[in-house]
């Protein structure tokens, strides 16, 4: 029942927006709010399932943008090829990463995360050659494309919305899939109790490796977006603290562990980010943290997670 | 041969060597009773048998193949399981699932590893508490969680880490009944443990350590009397007296 409701609430969420708005501007709201869940949605993979809190997914994301930059302007491939490469060298990245910080468990393993995510983005500030550092890197015009024998138009928003609601469709199916599986299982264990999971004959390191893999790929896929859709990356736009920090909440405030969760955590967190600033030029970060107090006060296990159980409760 | 042989293992922190140069071997169908005063290293040798520390030095073998060096769920999955002094249950999780995860080191197929945890729950006296959050359970029925968790693991070798501490004396005669079916259902025993009582009762062979060092081996009755074992425990002047 639950899960019929999720599904028509996602399908309208997907399909509706494009038929209904010739404005502009909700489109490109629409098109945030499923940026963000498919990036809270990559996060929820390693910090909701396994527990492992990453201050430093923003270096995925980056690395996804600036490989989908980079290919298209030196290599001269089409960007939604380069996505999906940037989210493999996203995966690429992400496995040393993996190997060096899952020594470290719990606040440690966090600000080392943290710490590596500062690590790349002075890389990508000071390697001009590769990155052209501080300036950035532009598209200008995105190449020719069809679909279904029509030329697809790059100046309507409507392409973008398409392409961003499928890949975090694409996330949501993934983390369904992965909740269902062994390794899904396995993850919930090593959140509880790391070394019960180990001495039951459980690979704690190999599955916290796997799953940085595929949380990095969809983070890395997003960077890729944001590039074909921005069409300009600069370090402080795709690799700041406060884009990891972003991921953290969105998570933690749609619902931990859930497949829904992360939607919820984007449209709120969006909406509610969009209208405070448009209300209250200065300090309307003040507003975002009571809100996100409120929350963790009052529905620690998300607005999703709470929602489910009243409705458990009510039956 | 020996189904658990631990030879000259030695381990140091920093400084202070909590292990030093102990020996052992464990027979298969055996209950052997771990004892020592407090921090005399008990749980430290527990932690280099399954992995989860490394030895500075010495041999550690389960049926002659070496063990030392291998993460704790490679020793796990080589047949070597152990519950923890201060429990470790997955506490949100229901007890069934608890279980459920240890027996996928063996059962691919998810409905089979249920019923095997069901069995084994069943087995511990947790069977009417199969989708009850484990953080729910009383202490003893984590103690029991834990040992049927490890045993879903189809250890050859079972360490068990106290049991019993903290139980009431009811439970701690249901405890002593569960580990000799364990062992008569074919599953060898390493127990530490601070009750007497129970240690006397169910050990075949008794290993007293103190400093990390062995001081005393053999049969239960004889080890009490030994007077370097009251000596460790009481102190010199009782010992002479």
């Amino acid at each position: 029942m639950t899960r019929t409701l999720a599904v028509a609430a996602l399908l309208l969420l997907v399909l509706a927006p494009p038929l209904v708005a010739s404005n502009q501007f909700l489109l490109h709201l629409g098109i945030t709010v499923l940026l963000w869940t498919l990036l809270g949605t990559a996060w929820n993979m390693l910090g909701g399932f396994a527990g492992q809190v990453s201050f430093g997914h923003a270096t995925f994301f980056g690395v996804g943008a600036y490989t989908t930059m980079i290919l298209y302007l030196k290599a001269g491939l089409a960007p939604w090829y380069g996505m999906l490469l940037g989210g493999l060298v996203a995966v690429l990245v992400s496995l040393p990463i993996g190997l060096i910080c899952f020594r470290l468990r719990g606040p440690y393993f966090s600000l080392s995360t943290l710490a590596v995510a500062e690590i790349v983005r002075l890389v990508a500030l000071n390697w001009e050659a590769l990155t052209n550092g501080p300036v950035g890197l532009l598209i200008t015009t995105l190449p020719r494309a069809t679909v279904g024998g029509r030329l697809v138009n790059w100046e309507s928003k409507l392409p973008f919305y398409y392409i961003i609601a499928a890949l975090a469709l694409a996330s949501m199916l993934a983390t369904y899939r992965l909740s269902r599986a062994r390794l899904g299982a396995y993850l919930l264990a090593i959140r509880e109790d790391e070394d019960a999971a180990e001495s039951i004959g459980i690979a704690t390191v190999r599955a916290k490796v796997l799953t940085l893999a595929l949380s990095a790929f969809f983070a890395g896929m997003g960077g890729g977006f944001y590039g074909l859709y921005y069409r300009y990356v600069d370090p402080d736009a795709v690799f700041p603290i406060a884009l990891s920090v972003e991921m953290v909440f969105i998570a933690v405030v749609g619902g931990l562990a859930t497949v829904t969760g992360p939607v919820i955590g984007a449209i709120f967190l969006t909406t509610i980010g969009e209208t405070f600033r448009e209300r209250f030029l200065v300090g309307h970060l003040i507003f975002y943290g009571l809100f996100m107090m409120l929350v963790i006060r009052y529905l620690p296990e998300g607005i999703w997670g709470g929602a489910r159980r009243a409705w458990a409760g009510r039956r | 041969m020996a189904l658990l042989s631990v030879a000259d293992l030695t381990r140091d922190f920093g400084g202070l060597r909590a292990v030093s140069r102990f020996s052992f071997d464990v027979e298969p169908g055996q209950i052997l009773g771990l004892i020592g005063p407090n921090g005399a290293g008990k749980t430290t040798v527990f932690n280099l048998i399954t992995g989860f520390l490394q030895p500075s030095a010495g041999h550690i073998a389960l049926e002659g193949r070496s063990v030392v060096g291998l993460r704790p769920h490679l020793v796990t999955r080589r047949g070597i399981a152990r519950t923890f002094q201060v429990v470790k249950p997955f506490p949100k999780l229901p007890v069934r699932e608890n279980v459920t995860l240890a027996a996928f080191s063996h059962e691919a197929s998810r409905l089979r590893a249920e019923a095997l945890a069901a069995e084994m729950l069943e087995r511990v006296g947790l069977g009417d508490k199969l989708e009850v959050p484990a953080s729910d359970l009383t202490l003893g029925e984590q103690k029991r969680l834990e040992i049927a968790r490890a045993l879903a693991t189809r250890p050859k070798l079972l360490l068990l880490d106290e049991p019993m501490g903290g139980l009431n004396p009811r439970e701690v005669d249901g405890a002593c009944a569960l580990v000799g079916q364990i062992r008569a259902d074919g599953v060898t025993v390493i127990l530490v443990e601070h009750v007497m009582k129970a240690i006397m009762r169910i050990s075949d062979r008794v290993v007293v350590i103190h400093h990390g060092e062995k001081i005393a081996d053999g049969a239960p009755e004889r080890v009490v009397q030994d007077p370097g074992v009251i000596a460790a425990y009481l102190g010199t002047r009782v010992a002479q007296s």
